[in-house]
């Protein structure tokens, strides 16, 4: 995805970290807020601009992801809190707020569960990784490509501007490919993390979970499975608002700014 | 045409009870339901493949080719093995070729012993060969295909270690630990049975033939691709010390002859047309896993698409791949002009296409080994004599 796609504000920073080239979106002043994005940065990170009038922002790009550099051995979840572990270090950041999104969520929470001292405040919105009683939801491996876009949101004209005229655009696609490809390595033999609910009671910092109304990717009943195993935690959901609920709901925005303040 | 000439049969074992409303689905492959698997039917066709698979050997074929696909009704052969050991105890001198399941969806040790079996059953006819399966066999298996090529390369050289040390050996990889590999049996052919790597034509998979000294066989490439495969493996093959031998390369070729070459188009072509526009249909995810395809191959694939999964047209077809239909003269030629050019002398023959009735299958391969298997030995014989003058 072009990278003229993130707003100005953002200064884009390259860190070599264990060997991977890393990139850093930064933007704002304050105490460091740190986003873990989903699987897939195409739709934009404008939602995070208000954050920047309280915090310092930082938004690392998971290898493998965007354009930032791949790393094959990377197929385990601990390879991303380490890769992150690694990266917190090389910027100095001791204590942090950290929200993680959909894929993001469950790399959060598993950060969290091994680093309580480091995260204040955890906010997980729309959060990928538990499995429900049913099938489990939110298997992006499930549907056809370009079939996801308008799963995410409750109004597509939302995410319209980021997405090519052509839907058969050889970039895009190969792009997606590239990044559904990484996300294979770390969830194609299970869709969930079999794992994290028997540490989610380590999550003792405030910790907010945030969800929309209208998410189709991972309905709200997936809410039910974190609310239970979280010991505290402020759960709020948002109307006219699908999985991209930061994208959608300004209100959502908002009170992740006011949770985290 | 240098050294001796081979010919196999191959077939495919569709299943050709499609319900009416097939078009109505996206795909023949992965999801297309399994309910409308008639097992009554299934076993009417399960004799009859057998029996045409038999016919080759009797006709005049040297090898019959078996391989293996999952969830679709383009192949009833999910285990090409039980296909092989039915027909060993049935055949005296054909080539058992099993090409071949592919080596990361199985146990490595369970394909080298089970190989090892069909070698030894056979007394020694057995070839196998090593795709790395279509894109639809991993949504299919439990096996990733992120993966998937680092996975298959290690299982090779698992069933390679397997079947050339003495055992009990030892292999600690990245997928698979084996404490005591030390399958029985052991392949009745020495060192063991003669390898291929069958594929669409991935750099990686070509050097890996050229490597380990494999023959490499390209199909659903345009006849061009073929070539240019054929020309890449016999360079790198050299390189690696490994010289290719004609017969190493087979040559796949839709095949069907008839007394006119109208007769013979009018009695294929439905069943061409059948093959690729309802035995592969397929979707672009389905064809395309995740992680399966390298960025750039996914965007050349994509740019390509609907020219072979769905979308028929017989000219195009025709233009773009092997297919030789038309009199025994026409095909004993078109054979050897394209022989000659892939320098090769080991023939492939789609002899039993798509839905084509048993007794078209019959002709085929009546004609074929009456009319063009003997002629194109003779030539080829002829040829011999006069480079050894």
């Amino acid at each position: 995805m072009p990278a003229q796609a993130f707003p100005p504000q953002f200064k884009r920073e390259t860190h070599t970290v264990n060997g991977l080239k890393t990139t850093v979106l930064v933007a704002g002043r304050g105490d460091p807020l740190v986003f873990f994005h989903g699987a897939g940065l195409w739709h934009g990170i404008n939602f995070a601009l208000p954050w920047t009038e309280k915090f310092r922002v930082i938004i690392p790009i998971h290898p493998g992801f965007d354009d930032a550099d791949d790393d094959p051995a990377m197929n385990h979840v601990h390879d991303y809190v380490m890769h992150y572990l690694d990266l917190f270090d090389a910027l100095g950041l001791d204590k942090v707020r950290l929200v993680g999104f959909s894929l993001g969520g469950w790399l959060a929470a598993n950060f969290a569960v091994q680093q309580t001292q480091r995260v204040e405040r955890l906010v997980l919105v729309g959060p990928a990784g538990l499995r429900g009683k049913e099938q489990p939801k939110g298997d992006l491996f499930l549907l056809p490509p370009e079939e996801i876009p308008s799963l995410l949101v409750s109004d597509f004209d939302v995410i319209k501007p980021y997405l090519p005229d052509n839907p058969k655009d050889l970039d895009f696609m190969g792009a997606r490919y590239r990044e559904v490809g990484t996300l294979a390595r770390l969830w194609w033999e299970r869709p969930y993390d079999t794992k994290l609910p028997r540490y989610l009671h380590r999550l003792t910092m405030p910790t907010m979970l945030v969800w929309g109304e209208e998410d189709r990717l991972l309905p709200m009943q997936n809410a039910e499975l974190w609310r239970h195993a979280i010991p505290k935690v402020e759960f709020k959901t948002f109307k006219r608002a699908g999985h991209l609920v930061l994208d959608e709901n300004r209100e959502a925005v908002d009170a992740v700014q006011k949770f985290l303040s | 045409m240098s050294g001796t000439v081979r010919f196999d049969f191959m077939h495919f074992m569709p299943y050709v009870h499609l319900p009416e409303n097939h078009k109505d689905f996206h795909s023949t492959w992965v999801d297309f339901p399994n309910k409308f698997y008639d097992p009554q039917k299934g076993h009417a066709l399960y004799q009859r493949y057998l029996a045409e698979l038999l016919l080759a050997e009797t006709v005049g074929f040297d090898g019959i080719v078996v391989n293996e696909h999952h969830n679709t009704a383009y192949s009833m052969m999910a285990a090409p093995n039980l296909i092989a050991a039915a027909i060993i105890p049935q055949t005296k001198t054909a080539k058992i070729c099993v090409w071949g399941t592919p080596p990361n969806l199985e146990y490595p040790n369970r394909l080298a012993e089970e190989y090892a079996m069909l070698d030894v059953m056979s007394q020694g006819r057995l070839e196998v060969a090593f795709p790395l399966g279509t894109g639809m066999e991993y949504w299919a298996n439990p096996i990733n295909p992120a993966t998937a090529r680092a996975r298959y390369r290690e299982s090779i050289d698992i069933i390679l270690q397997a079947w050339t040390q003495d055992g009990p050996t030892t292999y600690y990889g990245d997928f698979y630990t084996y404490r005591y590999l030390n399958p029985w049996p052991r392949p009745y052919q020495k060192p063991h049975p003669p390898c291929y790597i069958v594929g669409t034509g991935s750099p990686e998979t070509v050097e890996l033939a050229a490597k380990l000294g494999f023959g490499y066989s390209a199909v659903f490439v345009s006849k061009t691709r073929a070539l240019e495969l054929n020309q890449q493996l016999r360079k790198s093959s050299a390189e690696h010390g490994h010289p290719v031998r004609p017969e190493q390369l087979p040559l796949q070729v839709i095949t069907y002859v008839a007394e006119t070459k109208e007769k013979a188009e009018a009695e294929a072509v439905e069943h061409v047309r059948f093959f690729f526009e309802d035995a592969l249909r397929t979707t672009p995810n389905f064809l395309a896993p995740p992680g399966y395809l390298s960025v750039a191959e996914l965007k050349k694939r994509a740019a390509l698409a609907d020219k072979l999964h769905g979308g028929f047209s017989f000219d195009n077809v025709n233009e773009s791949f092997f297919l030789a239909i038309g009199t025994a003269d026409q095909v004993v030629e078109q054979l050897e002009e394209w022989a000659a050019k892939m320098d090769t002398n080991h023939f492939n023959i789609l002899g039993a296409i798509g839905n084509m009735p048993h007794w078209k299958v019959v002709k085929n391969l009546t004609l074929i080994g009456q009319d063009v298997i003997p002629r194109i030995r003779a030539n080829a014989a002829v040829e011999r004599r006069v480079a050894a003058e």
